[in-house]
């Protein structure tokens, strides 16, 4: 079959097959409340713990025309309930991404889905209008096997809207849910080197190029190698005050299965995926699939430092793979 | 061992169709009845999205056929079920739904009849678990489904409600174990899947072969899509028949989660990522078919994928992105 394959008429490089490169205009476009800008990196890199040197793709944030550094996992995107949202994504010539915002669900239109809508190449304004507080990400779904696992995601809040009733600056998980003091946005992912080595358009058009098989060398956390530097990394690792309420935003990144242990804390799931539980529920540990999102409450007793701990699951065998490790430390 | 080479995987996605639409279709009873059912077990080779001829064996409708899955069944909760199972093939088979019934080993072109009575309403496998995993990998597998007595839209009695149901078997394929088991060997190599399939199809993407085509593009096999309106809601029965975990994410509305590995939740947690465990999880998950939530404007129709989330699984031959176990939802 393969010389029947499809390629697209309006990329100068035949590169690509089973891509729909289009920008067209937004259905039933309004004024919005809150506007993201994204365009693209393919050029960023992070330095892992033994000196190697990864190359990553994600989305900058170029609001008002000035493409801000590389920032991996990629900017994030918070918003509250409620409002009409754009995101605003830029796709230079030649190259060919989408924003699916995770656990969102819009108009097929503006879902990000390449094959069901379209690849953007150009711009294209995507408008939703969260229904539902709660912990979501956002990702690229072009060639998402590959763009995915480049790092081509970032974390997408949602917040309640302030409840009247409540003391200036309170922060709830959702409207009616638990306040926190202090919060902490752990993206778990796997990195296999190999695989950062491959174009955009790797296997799109066929060929064994090893999608169906990933092995990976590192565990990261929200960006850092779980294997030295995220045990301090500030934006990773938690400084919290005894007495103190915390939020862990669990995203389960990665493509192999994970195990989150709280390092002997106990943890108060209270939503997952964007919705409340009917009725939270405590846990040591957390077992989780590719995609997932967790809410969960820690309240430490005592002073201490705790180590997080996540295990990654090869996805046939669910042998462990790699830990990756951060710590909450509670003065 | 008898040889025939199917072109197309149409032949086994047509003969699994539980019934024209691909639904499972379902009268409620309030009485307990016979249900007599065949399955000849037959071989042959199914073309994969790369063109790639992989050997499979199934429990079909006819000799002359080969179907992977097997067409499903459907029963009411208390019914007595006689299976006769035709082994054509010069290997040794069975028959099996953990807990409920064995048929023992199955030597080569022997038949055998077992009787059960299934009393626990949900959702099972049947598969052969003779020369394990290998004879249930190689798509020797099909869904069981069993009602609560007297009901029609519950999947236990007292559970959420559905008007429409479908199930859906996982499988990922690695064609060098495939190809040893053709031989009568055992595998000698790791697992490497390279193909992965729901209901025993993949998907072919917009300017692919076959695209839009039921017979063989997942996402519009009639059952493996979900089409419904506004209320349409859908109970999904997930098995997983292969190795792989698997992470069953939706589009458009969230999944109420309500069993999981045949233990009901005690909460219905709405989901929209579902972990399926690998080699022989199982799920079951009511896809609402409400007005997609965040939409603005508000909108009632539409079209989402169903994908799973490890992404290795929507590949085909390690590469060709959009050709492995993923369909489409159609709100219509
Ligand atoms: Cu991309
Ligand atoms: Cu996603």
């Amino acid at each position: 079959m393969n010389q029947n394959l499809f390629r697209s008429q309006t990329m100068n490089q035949n590169q690509a097959c089973y891509v729909y490169p289009a920008a067209p205009a937004t259905p039933g476009i309004v004024t919005p409340d809150v506007t993201f800008y994204r365009s693209i990196y393919m050029d960023g890199s992070i330095t892992m713990d033994d000196g190697k040197v990864v190359t990553v793709w994600g989305f900058t944030d170029n609001a008002n025309g000035m493409n801000n550094a590389n920032q991996f996992p990629s900017p994030a995107i918070r918003v509250t309930e409620g409002q009409i949202v754009h995101t605003v994504l830029n796709v230079p010539q030649m190259l060919i991404h989408t924003i699916h915002h995770h656990g969102i669900e819009p108009a097929w239109q503006n879902d990000g889905v390449g094959h069901i809508s379209w690849d953007v190449q150009g711009t294209y304004t995507y408008q939703w209008k969260p229904a539902h507080a709660g912990t979501y990400f956002y990702h690229c779904h072009t060639n998402t096997v590959l763009h995915a696992e480049m790092g081509m995601y970032g974390p997408l809040i949602v917040d309640p809207v302030p409840n009247p009733n409540d003391p200036a600056g309170t922060k709830r998980a959702f409207d009616g849910g638990p306040t926190y003091d202090v919060e902490a946005i752990w993206a778990c992912d796997e990195i296999d080197p190999n695989w950062h080595t491959l174009p955009w358009w790797a296997g799109t058009c066929g060929g064994n190029v090893g999608l169906n098989n990933l092995q990976p060398k590192y565990f990261i956390i929200t960006g850092v190698d779980g294997a030295k530097s995220a045990l301090t990394a500030p934006g990773v690792a938690v400084k919290m005050s005894l007495g103190q309420t915390l939020l862990v935003r669990y995203i389960q990144a990665g493509y192999f299965p994970q195990k989150i242990t709280f390092g002997g804390l106990t943890a108060t799931v209270v939503a997952s995926d964007g919705r409340p539980l009917p009725n939270p529920v405590q846990v040591q540990s957390i077992q989780a699939c590719s995609a997932e999102r967790y809410d969960c409450i820690i309240k430490p007793t005592k002073a201490g430092t705790y180590t997080v701990q996540i295990q990654h699951l090869h996805w046939i065998t669910g042998a462990v793979v790699g830990t990756a490790k951060t710590t909450i430390t509670v003065s | 061992m008898k040889r025939r080479t199917f072109l197309k995987a149409s032949a086994a996605s047509i003969a699994s169709a539980a019934t024209a639409s691909g639904l499972l279709t379902w009268s409620p009873r309030s009485y307990a009845a016979t249900i007599s059912k065949t399955y000849y077990i037959t071989d042959g080779y199914i073309a994969q999205p790369d063109g790639t001829s992989v050997y499979f064996q199934g429990y079909s409708q006819a000799t002359g056929s080969l179907d992977v899955p097997a067409l499903p069944m459907i029963v009411n909760q208390g019914d007595t079920v006689t299976v006769t199972i035709v082994n054509t093939l010069s290997t040794t088979h069975s028959f099996v739904i953990d807990g409920l019934v064995n048929s023992g080993p199955i030597a080569a072109g022997k038949t055998v009849t077992v009787q059960f009575t299934p009393n626990t309403p949900g959702t099972y496998l049947f598969y052969d678990n003779q020369n394990a995993p290998y004879n249930r990998l190689m798509g020797l597998h099909g869904g069981f489904a069993v009602m609560p007595t007297g009901s029609t839209n519950e999947l236990y009695s007292g559970s959420p409600t559905f008007v429409q149901q479908l199930v859906w078997i996982f499988n990922d394929i690695d064609p060098v174990w495939h190809a040893a088991v053709a031989k009568g060997t055992k595998p000698t190599t790791a697992y490497q899947p390279l193909y992965f399939t729901i209901n025993g199809l993949s998907s072919r993407p917009p300017g692919a072969a076959g695209n839009g085509d039921p017979t063989i593009d997942a996402m519009a096999n009639p059952s493996t899509k979900l089409e419904g309106s506004i209320g349409d809601r859908t109970l999904v029965r997930m098995l997983n028949a292969g190795m792989g975990a698997n992470s069953v994410h939706i589009h458009g509305n969230h999944w109420e989660f309500l069993t999981k590995n045949g233990q009901i939740r005690s909460d219905v947690w709405l989901k929209d990522v579902l972990y399926l465990d690998n080699n022989m999880g199982k799920i079951d998950a009511i896809y609402p078919f409400e007005a997609p939530p965040d939409a603005y404007p508000p909108v009632t129709t539409g079209r989402y994928p169903m994908h799973l989330h490890n992404e290795m699984t929507q590949t085909a031959g390690g590469g060709l992105y959009l050709f492995g176990a993923m369909t489409d939802v159609y709100f219509v």
